[in-house]
C-alpha cells in the first residue's frame, strides 16, 4: 500500500479514536448524571449498581430511578442524538449549514398542535394525559407530509424547502400566537413550559419507545452516508455525475429527518440549538465525510444534551432549569468559541 | 471504432430560448472531440442532456446501445462522468475524499483497498499528491479545478464530458492536463474518449481528434480540427478574423487578428 493511502487510513483511525472518546466521557457523564439528585442516599455507584441488579433497592430508590432518573437521562442521550442527526442530515442535504431541525417548521407544527390541546382542548387523543404530545406528534407530521408533498414537485430545490419551511413557521406562529391571545393565565404557563423543552416529562415506556424509533432510523440515514457527501460538497450537478439522485436523496433525508424530530419534541418540547451545533462541533473535530459524522453527531449531541440537563438540574438545585434554555445558555457560547478559535487558526 | 455515445435530433430549450436544434452527433472509442462556439452556444447544455443532469425536450440519447433514460444513475456514472467547471459549497472535505466521490459509483458503503488505491495513483498522475490532505476550499481556482478532474478520472468512466477544463488553469497546468486526458483516451487499452467544451481554440486545436462547431443550436460543421477550424468557419461563428498557421504535421495554430464589425458604430471610451 502506497503513503497516501496508507496515511488516509491512518487519519481514518485518528477520527475513529477521537469519536471514541467522546463518546466514553459521554457515558461517564451519563453514569455521572444518573447519580445527581436530591435524594442523598443513591449517589452514582449505588445508582449504577441498582441498574445492574448488583443491589437491592427499596421501593423508593426503585421509583426514583426507574420513574425518573434513567428515563431522563435516556431522554436526554436519544433526544440529542436524534436531534443532532436530524441537524446534521438537513444540513447535508440542503447544503446548507444555517438549517437547524426546526427549520423546516417541524417544530413550529408541534407548537401548534400544543396549542390546540391547551388553548382549546382539541386533540387527537382527547381525555387522556398524551393529549398534548399526540397533537404535538400529529401536527408535526401534517408538516412531515406538507415536505413529502413538496418532494413530490419537480425541481423542487433545496432553497424552496428553506422557504416553505419559514413560511409554515411564521403561519404556526400567527395562529399560535392567536390563540395566547385568547388564552387564560394558567394555559398561557402550560404552553410557555411546554416551550421551554424538558427531559422530565415521557414516561420510561415513552422514552424506550422513542429510542427504538430513533434507533431503528439511524441506519437508514448511515446508508446515505455517500449520497450526503456527494451533494454536500459539490451540489446537484457534481451529484448527479457521481450516481446520486439530489432530488431523492434531499426529499428522503428530509422526511427522515423531520420524523426523528417530531418524535422527539412532540415528548420534551422545543430543543432547538442542539440541531444546530452539534453537527457543526462534530465538523470541526471529524470533518464533513457523513459516514462518520453521523455517529460524531449523535456522540456530540447526547453529549450536549445530557451535560445541559445535568448542569440544569444541579446548578440551582432544587430548582430544575429546562434543558431547553440550559443548551442554549451554555452551548451558545462554547458553540461560537470553537467556531471563532478554528476561524483564528486556518489564518 | 466503437460507438459509444449517439444524440439523434437533440432538442433543448430553456423556457422561449431553442438552444439545442435538431443536434446529431457522435463519440466513439479513444476518441478526444471539442465542442467549440460563442457564448451561450448550448456547449455546456449539451454536456449536461448527456449527463442527465438536464432533460432534453425531444430527440434520443443512447450509450453503448441503450437509450439514456433506461439506464439506472449509478449505472451510468460508471459509463459517463461530467466535470463542471467548478463547484462551490458551504461545506469542505480533504482533498483525497473529494477524489474518492469519484469511486462512490463502484462501492457499496465501506471503502476497498483498491478504490484508495485508484485515488492514490490518480492524485499522483495529476501531480496533486502534495495536495491530497488539504482542504479543498482552501485550494486556488485551478488546483480545484485540477482535484475536480482527478475525482472524475478516478471514477474511471468510459466517457468524459469536461466543461471548461482549463478555464482556470495557468498555461503550465492548461498542457499538462490536456496532455493527460490525451493519454487516457488515446491509451490503445482504454477504450475512453471524452467530449470537451471548451473556448481556447488552440487547445482544441492541438489535443482534439475532432472539433464540433456549434453554431445557433446545431452542429455547423464535424471534422479534423483542420477540417473544422478554417478562417471562413472562425469568422461565421466567432465574428473575428484569423489567420491559420501549420505548426506541426500534426496541428494547427490560429491567431486571430481582429472583430469583424457589421456596421460601423460609434462608441464613446468610458474612462
Amino acid at each position: 500500500m502506497d503513503s497516501i493511502s496508507e496515511k488516509h487510513i491512518e487519519n481514518g483511525k485518528t477520527q475513529f479514536l477521537m469519536v471514541l472518546i467522546l463518546g466514553i466521557i459521554t457515558v461517564f457523564l451519563s453514569l455521572f448524571a444518573m447519580g445527581q439528585g436530591s435524594s442523598s442516599n443513591l449517589d452514582m455507584m449505588s445508582t449504577i449498581n441498582i441498574i445492574l441488579g448488583l443491589e437491592a433497592a427499596t421501593e423508593l430508590q426503585s421509583d426514583i430511578i426507574w420513574k425518573l432518573r434513567f428515563p431522563r437521562i435516556l431522554m436526554a442521550i436519544i433526544g440529542g442524538a436524534a436531534l443532532a442527526v436530524a441537524g446534521s442530515l438537513m444540513q447535508g442535504c440542503l447544503g446548507n449549514p444555517l438549517v437547524s431541525p426546526l427549520t423546516l417548521g417541524v417544530a413550529s407544527g408541534a407548537a401548534l398542535g400544543a396549542a390546540f390541546a391547551i388553548v382549546l382542548g382539541v386533540s387527537v387523543l382527547p381525555y387522556s394525559n398524551l393529549a398534548i404530545v399526540a397533537n404535538a406528534f400529529f401536527f408535526s407530521l401534517i408538516v412531515v407530509a406538507i415536505i413529502i408533498q413538496l418532494g413530490s414537485l419537480r425541481s423542487i430545490s433545496a432553497e424552496s424547502y428553506i422557504l416553505v419551511g419559514i413560511a409554515i413557521t411564521f403561519i404556526s406562529g400567527a395562529v399560535v400566537s392567536t390563540m395566547q391571545y385568547f388564552a387564560t393565565d394558567a394555559q398561557l404557563s402550560q404552553l410557555a413550559h411546554w416551550s421551554f423543552g424538558s427531559l422530565s416529562r415521557p414516561d420510561l415506556i415513552q422514552v424506550l419507545a422513542i429510542s427504538i424509533a430513533v434507533l431503528g432510523l439511524m441506519p437508514t440515514a448511515m446508508k446515505w452516508s455517500w449520497d450526503l457527501n456527494a451533494l454536500s460538497i459539490g451540489g446537484d450537478e457534481f451529484a448527479i455525475s457521481t450516481g446520486v439522485n439530489p432530488a431523492e436523496t434531499r426529499r428522503n433525508m428530509l422526511i427522515l429527518s423531520a420524523f426523528m424530530t417530531s418524535v422527539v419534541i412532540a415528548f420534551t418540547g422545543l430543543i432547538g440549538f442542539v440541531g444546530l451545533a452539534a453537527p457543526h462541533m462534530s465538523r470541526l473535530i471529524i470533518g464533513n465525510d457523513y459516514r462518520k459524522l453521523i455517529p460524531c453527531s449523535a456522540i456530540f449531541g447526547a453529549f450536549l444534551m445530557v451535560f445541559a440537563d445535568t448542569l440544569g438540574r444541579t446548578l440551582f438545585a432544587p430548582i430544575v432549569i429546562p434543558v431547553g434554555i440550559m443548551l442554549s445558555i451554555i452551548g451558545g457560547p462554547f458553540f461560537m468559541y470553537l467556531l471563532l478559535a478554528n476561524r483564528g487558526g486556518k489564518k | 471504432m466503437t460507438e459509444i455515445i449517439d444524440v439523434t435530433n437533440l432538442n433543448f430549450s430553456w423556457g422561449n430560448n431553442h438552444v439545442l436544434k435538431d443536434l446529431n452527433l457522435n463519440l466513439k472509442e479513444n476518441e478526444l472531440v471539442s465542442i467549440i462556439g460563442i457564448n451561450g452556444a448550448g456547449k455546456s447544455t449539451l454536456l449536461k442532456c448527456l449527463n442527465r443532469i438536464l432533460k432534453p425536450d425531444s430527440g434520443e440519447i443512447s450509450i453503448f446501445g441503450k437509450e439514456l433514460s433506461d439506464v439506472d444513475l449509478i449505472e451510468l456514472s460508471k459509463h459517463i462522468s461530467y466535470v463542471p467547471q467548478s463547484i462551490r459549497s458551504n461545506f469542505s472535505m480533504d482533498v483525497f475524499d473529494v477524489v474518492l466521490l469519484g469511486r462512490r459509483p463502484h462501492i457499496q458503503w465501506m471503502i476497498a483497498g483498491e478504490d484508495r488505491e485508484k485515488v492514490s495513483k490518480t492524485l499522483r498522475y495529476l501531480n496533486l499528491e502534495e495536495f491530497a490532505f488539504r482542504r479543498f476550499d482552501q485550494l486556488s481556482g485551478g488546483e480545484r479545478q485540477r482535484v475536480i478532474i482527478a475525482k472524475a478520472v478516478a471514477q474511471d468512466p468510459a466517457v468524459y464530458l469536461f466543461d471548461e477544463p482549463t478555464s482556470d488553469l495557468d498555461l503550465k497546468n492548461q498542457i499538462e492536463i490536456m496532455k493527460r486526458i490525451k493519454e487516457l483516451i488515446s491509451a490503445p487499452e482504454s477504450s475512453k474518449s471524452a467530449l470537451i467544451a471548451i473556448h481556447d481554440i488552440n487547445i482544441a486545436a492541438r489535443f482534439s481528434d475532432r472539433i464540433l462547431l456549434l453554431h445557433e443550436g446545431r452542429i455547423i460543421a464535424d471534422g479534423t480540427p483542420q477540417e473544422v477550424l478554417t478562417t471562413k468557419n472562425i469568422a461565421e461563428v466567432f465574428n473575428v478574423t484569423s489567420e491559420i498557421v501549420n505548426m506541426h504535421p500534426n496541428y494547427i495554430r490560429i491567431i486571430i487578428k481582429d472583430e469583424i464589425n457589421e456596421k460601423k458604430t460609434n462608441r464613446t471610451v468610458i474612462l
